[in-house]
């Protein structure tokens, strides 16, 4: 379109990496200007991150030519990309935990007086990273003492002390809240205005749409387009994404909906969440909808019995729920998926079959002697119920790109057969195909008569799949909402403690 | 609709498990045998370029094998404390001698009373280390070095810095024999009981590591603790039998050792944490945990059981010694670290 090369910061001309036996990123033309918002959307595996790597000086065998600024350059080591101007943000973040949020940021350019330390000046140059975005935090705290999100945010102040000319971004909101996102892209648009070049790397597309200029699809390691945002449509998008069309991505079948299966009565943790009662039905799909902090995953640890109640009952199927550990609530059929993949989910060293029978070890032993043959059919079944790819069930966790990985760890719970299924965040981070399988999957359980209690702070995926929302505020049930009433805008604004009650 | 959803990505990791396999395949179990066949060669050669004497004796195959019962012996244990991802047990050397002075203690009131209250000592010091490393959560290398500092301490203050001998305790003829017996009792003039015993712990080890749902959660719990928590596993337990069993079997290498010194003496399991380690890592089990099998370790028990015969033929100090298996301890780990770190895991 623009044939004018003026005012661009990146240019990538026939960008292409090898690795042995597969071609990651394929001949990619690829600009960015300054002042410039571009988001690159694909599937998990489509060639994002193998290009952004290259970016990143993270191989020195990519062929094809990198301009920064008009320069021709030879990205081959980080040392260089930084040099360059080039930041990046990754969505694991590279702070050292145990230390300051201070030394974090100032790393490698600590100011000094003489051979000391200069604690002043270094605190006053964090604190103005940190106005930058926003965060107003004690620059001596650990990092380990601040949210996740907090952390997140000083990633991005630490980048930013590098004043980088070419920033990429990626999934830079998906450990934040709402509120945190808006925030974010306040940032993001200051960042524009100053002429800096963004690179933004996201699964969510209404994000694109709103903070994007240009948008850049990529798919099986080639790009597919690049369109001014105002020209795209979301359907055209994701359809360029997955290479098909998308009809309808929440279509709902009816479902029977039985007796009651889950009570809960009076339920407090303190501190966490107070005085929570509710039921769900047999075939249910309850959403729980609340901002980080209101007390969400907390409720959920102390139903599936990692987290000890202070008050209150839990009952399933009209029997009280005995013990206080998580096997013995497993064993009355409450199971979890937590929104912690990486590290409560799975154990990325092992292959999947071993992940996938992790819960019913027991229940397929017997006489202690444990019988991986007579799971394995299980495996294979769920493996092909969510397209699990590849479709091998001895190929370790760790290798399978993350939509994969979710689909091991729903998988894991599917084996179990629960009666009630508490799911955290169960699409968080992975692309669209993969999503839709999860939800189908979601469907499918309640269908047969699973209870399933869906935690998300995906919208969509809220009103899209819920019988009934349950609102979460600041550790209470504030409002229930049922699937005609709830709507993006009515759940945020309920959320939020506004709207008609 | 479902088929392939990321060639190119799934493409790049076969690369990827390729060349780990090429790397780590040092390590294998099958890998470890070569290996020990490569130090026999190297003995052979010693001996018939008269570097050394009579390596290929059947005197000298003999010692081979009975110091590879006594360090096998402790490496099986000592296996599932590191395929729990806890690295290892350091109290086995003075669990080893602690038992010994007990068994000997307590022969005045027979063979086997003297045997069962070793025992209950050794399991009652595995307890207390799982206990402590699993449900308290301490750092286990840090925990069980100071209990066998404290274990130590313990046997100098009961026994006043003695060393103390079967057959002047007031015991019996008979009990001194049986307890003579445990080393020196051999079948058909040949194999030893601690052989015998090696044997029947690597076939049960090897069987409930790799068969039994025991094995099962200690894998997952070896690979992630946290996950296999949330997978409803009781992780303290798992953790717990593996200090337990470290402990079982260093209690009767512990008895096998004084039976053999026919004499109760703290340093009677010296150097016996780090030849066991040693022979864990050289038989591929990774001390990131939940990798690794007992036929592996049997291989590494009998590498280090080669080259330390080779080691005292040539004339090597025994502080020397210790340099060699320091150096190929780190060595191995070396390997091991590189080969998981290419596949993009800083986990090792």
């Amino acid at each position: 379109m623009s044939e004018d090369k003026l005012g661009l910061a990146l240019e990538m001309r026939h960008v292409r990496k090898r690795f042995p036996g597969t071609i990651a990123v394929d001949d990619v033309d690829f600009e960015v200007y300054a002042g410039e918002v571009h988001a690159l959307v694909g599937e998990n595996g489509a060639g994002k991150s193998t290009l952004m790597k290259m970016l990143a000086g993270s191989f020195d065998d990519y062929e094809g030519q990198i301009l920064v600024n008009g320069r021709d350059v030879k990205l081959h080591s980080p040392t260089i990309a930084k040099k360059y101007g080039i930041g990046m943000i990754y969505q694991e973040l590279s702070l050292a935990r145990p230390i300051g949020i201070m030394e974090n940021l100032l790393a490698g350019r600590l100011p000094r007086k003489g051979l000391l330390l200069d604690r002043i000046a270094a605190r006053r140059q964090a604190q103005t990273l940190l106005k930058r975005v926003g965060l107003d935090l004690d620059p001596d705290l650990p990092i380990e003492d601040i949210s996740q999100h907090e952390a997140q945010l000083v990633e991005i102040a630490k980048v930013l002390g590098n004043n980088p000319c070419i920033l990429v971004m990626d999934e830079p909101t998906s450990a934040l809240s709402r509120e945190e996102v808006e925030r974010l892209f306040a940032i993001i648009d200051s960042l524009r205005k100053r002429g800096i070049a963004i690179v933004y790397i996201s699964h969510h597309l209404p994000e694109i749409f709103r903070i994007a200029d240009r948008v850049t699809v990529m798919r099986d390691g080639k790009k597919i387009a690049t369109k001014p945002i105002g020209e795209a449509s979301h359907e055209e998008i994701v359809q360029m994404m997955v290479g098909r069309s998308v009809k309808e991505f929440y279509k709902r079948d009816e479902r029977a909906i039985g007796g009651t299966r889950l009570k809960v009565a009076g339920l407090s943790r303190w501190g966490f969440f107070h005085d929570v009662s509710f039921e769900a039905k047999k075939g249910e799909i309850l959403g729980v909808c609340g901002l980080s902090g209101a007390g969400r995953t907390e409720l959920a640890r102390v139903l599936v019995g990692l987290d000890r109640a202070d008050e209150g009952t839990i009952e399933v199927d009209g029997a009280r729920v005995k013990g206080s550990t998580m096997a013995e609530h497993l064993e009355q059929g409450i199971a979890y998926l937590t929104e912690d993949r990486k590290v409560e989910g799975l154990a990325l060293r092992l292959p999947v079959d071993d992940n996938v029978l992790s819960v019913i070890v027991d229940r397929l032993s017997s006489a202690a002697v444990f019988s991986k043959a007579r799971g394995l059919p299980r495996v294979k079944r769920l493996m092909g119920e969510l397209s699990i790819y590849p479709p091998d069930p001895s190929r370790t966790v760790g290798n399978l790109s993350g939509g994969n990985q979710q689909k091991v760890l729903l998988a894991k719970w599917l084996a179990s057969e629960p009666k009630v299924l508490i799911l955290d965040e169960p699409t968080r981070g992975v692309d669209i195909g993969a999503k839709m399988i999860i939800h189908s999957s979601i469907e499918k359980l309640a269908r047969e008569g699973c209870t399933v209690i869906l935690i998300s702070s995906d919208l969509p995926e809220l009103v899209g799949l819920s019988d009934r929302v349950m609102i979460m505020r600041k550790g209470h049930f504030t409002r229930e909402m049922s699937y005609g009433e709830c709507s993006e805008e009515s759940l945020l604004l309920a959320a939020n403690g506004e709207g008609n009650s | 609709m479902s088929d392939n959803e990321n060639p190119a990505a799934a493409a790049a990791v076969d690369a990827r498990n390729v060349k780990v396999g090429s790397l780590s395949s040092l390590v294998n179990t099958a890998g470890v045998y070569g290996i020990a066949l490569l130090f026999l060669v190297l003995g052979a050669i010693l001996q018939v370029t008269g570097a050394i004497g009579n390596f290929l004796s059947p005197q000298n195959m003999l010692n081979i094998v009975d110091a590879v019962a006594l360090v096998g012996i402790v490496a099986v244990g000592m296996s599932f404390v590191t395929y729990s991802g806890n690295y290892a047990d350091m109290s086995v050397p003075t669990t080893m001698g602690l038992t010994g002075y007990v068994c000997i203690e307590l022969l005045r009131y027979g063979f086997l009373p003297a045997i069962l209250g070793a025992l209950a000592v050794g399991l009652a010091i595995g307890l207390l280390n799982g206990f402590v490393v699993g449900k308290l959560k301490a750092n286990p290398i840090i925990w069980t070095l100071a209990v066998n500092y404290v274990t130590m301490g313990v046997i100098r203050l009961i026994w006043v810095n003695k060393q103390i001998y079967p057959d002047m305790q007031g015991s019996s003829p008979e009990a001194v024999g049986l307890f003579d017996s445990i080393y020196r009792l051999r079948f058909w003039n040949l194999i030893g009981l601690p052989l015998v015993i090696l044997a029947v712990l690597v076939a049960v080890g090897q069987f409930v590591l790799a068969k039994t749902s025991f094995g099962v959660k200690l894998k997952l719990t070896g690979s992630s603790p946290k996950a296999a928590k949330l997978s409803g596993i009781a992780v303290e337990r798992v953790i717990a039998s593996a200090f337990i069993l470290a402990a079982f079997t260093a209690t009767i290498a512990g008895l096998a050792v004084t039976s053999l010194s026919r004499v109760g003496a703290w340093y009677n399991g010296a150097g016996y944490d780090f030849k066991a380690v040693t022979a864990i890592v050289i038989g591929g089990m990774t001390l990131a945990g939940g990798r690794g099998t007992i036929l592996g370790v049997l291989g590494g028990s009998l590498i280090i059981g080669i080259l330390n015969n080779i080691m005292t033929l040539v004339g090597i100090g025994t502080f020397s010694q210790d340099m060699v298996r320091g150096a190929i301890f780190i060595a191995v780990v070396g390997i091991n670290a590189k080969s998981l770190r290419s596949l993009g895991r800083d986990d090792a």
